[in-house]
């Protein structure tokens, strides 16, 4: 039996090491396209640097 | 066709000639081949004059505008802030930058500088990664617990993991390394038999963490309260400008609202 491990990431998310170089860039430009579907939630907000968690002023 | 992804397009143009820049947090994670978490990309900036006008010109070729955030200048970056901008490509791109990537000691940073020259694409490694990622949200802590298990050196992991098993299991292999980076990790110290509490102490951990990261940044939101309020000014005024032309006028208007260093 295998030994239980703890798991952060999802099947999905850990497949990305069995990729190929060229295969991992259509999927994550296609992700991309994807994840545009939220632009206006997060319209003002940053995923980075010192203004996450302000939101931007409009 | 172009195959790459428009974050190692953007890198490559950022970097010809020249390592200016390391892609690093939500980007980086993909490269590791960890998850896709991130529709944004950041990288750090060698601060340098050179490198920043480079990059610039790199932005300004793409059309790119300004988001409220410091100038990209390195009187503001070398003070810890960071410059943001949005560009319309086939979708929206977001390019976040820093030339004081949080938590990373200015040693670490020259050895990033030195590791990832030649590097192409140009990403930092695990522990650097696991650094950056210390922050306010719940999803990071879960990839620094997926990047730990990318590194080799048994210190590093001892230092990263968010496994309470695998801790358990180091602890019991390595016992003599837990004193000597106790002081990196206080947690190191208090390990014990009980995987629920070694659990605990790494939620305890995660959330002192979290506050200290809050804190850092309260610091610069309060710094730049005036500069948030004159920011929808400064963008009426560089309306239809290009970024060349704008950067100039929000550097202008910064002197006057935005301190170069939160503590200021």
């Amino acid at each position: 039996m295998d030994e239980i491990r703890d798991e952060f990431l999802s099947e999905e998310d850990l497949d990305l090491k069995n990729m190929t170089w060229e295969e991992l860039n259509a999927y994550w430009t296609e992700w991309l396209i994807q994840a545009q579907a939220t632009n206006d939630q997060d319209k003002y907000t940053y995923s980075h640097g010192v203004f996450m968690g302000m939101e931007e002023p409009h | 066709m172009e195959t790459k992804s428009i974050y190692l397009q953007l890198t490559d143009e950022f970097n010809q000639g020249r390592l200016r820049t390391v892609i690093c947090s939500g980007q980086a994670v993909v490269l590791h081949k960890l998850a896709i978490m991130s529709k944004d990309g950041d990288w750090i900036l060698r601060e340098d004059t050179e490198a920043a006008q480079h990059v610039l010109n790199v932005l300004s070729r793409r059309s790119a505008t300004y988001r409220f955030g410091a100038p990209f200048d390195l009187r503001w970056l070398s003070g810890g802030w960071s410059a943001h901008f949005e560009f319309a490509h086939t979708f929206r791109v977001r390019t976040d930058f820093f030339t004081r990537p949080p938590r990373i000691s200015s040693n670490s940073l020259g050895k990033i500088w030195r590791e990832m020259e030649g590097r192409n694409p140009p990403f930092i490694d695990p522990p650097e990664l696991a650094e950056m990622k210390k922050t306010n949200r719940e999803k990071d802590f879960v990839v620094i617990g997926e990047i730990a298990r990318l590194m080799k050196d048994p210190a590093e992991q001892l230092l990263y993991s968010r496994s309470a098993r695998d801790l358990h299991s180091l602890a019991m292999r390595y016992p003599e390394m837990l004193a000597q980076l106790a002081g990196q990790r206080p947690l190191l110290l208090q390990l014990n038999d009980d995987p629920d509490d070694i659990a605990r102490l790494l939620d305890e951990e995660k959330r002192q963490l979290i506050r200290v990261n809050e804190q850092r940044l309260e610091k610069y939101a309060k710094a730049g309260e005036k500069w948030k309020q004159e920011w929808p000014t400064v963008c009426k005024r560089v309306e239809g400008l290009s970024l060349l032309e704008a950067h100039h006028l929000i550097v202008e208007a910064a002197e006057k609202y935005l301190p170069f260093t939160p503590t200021e």
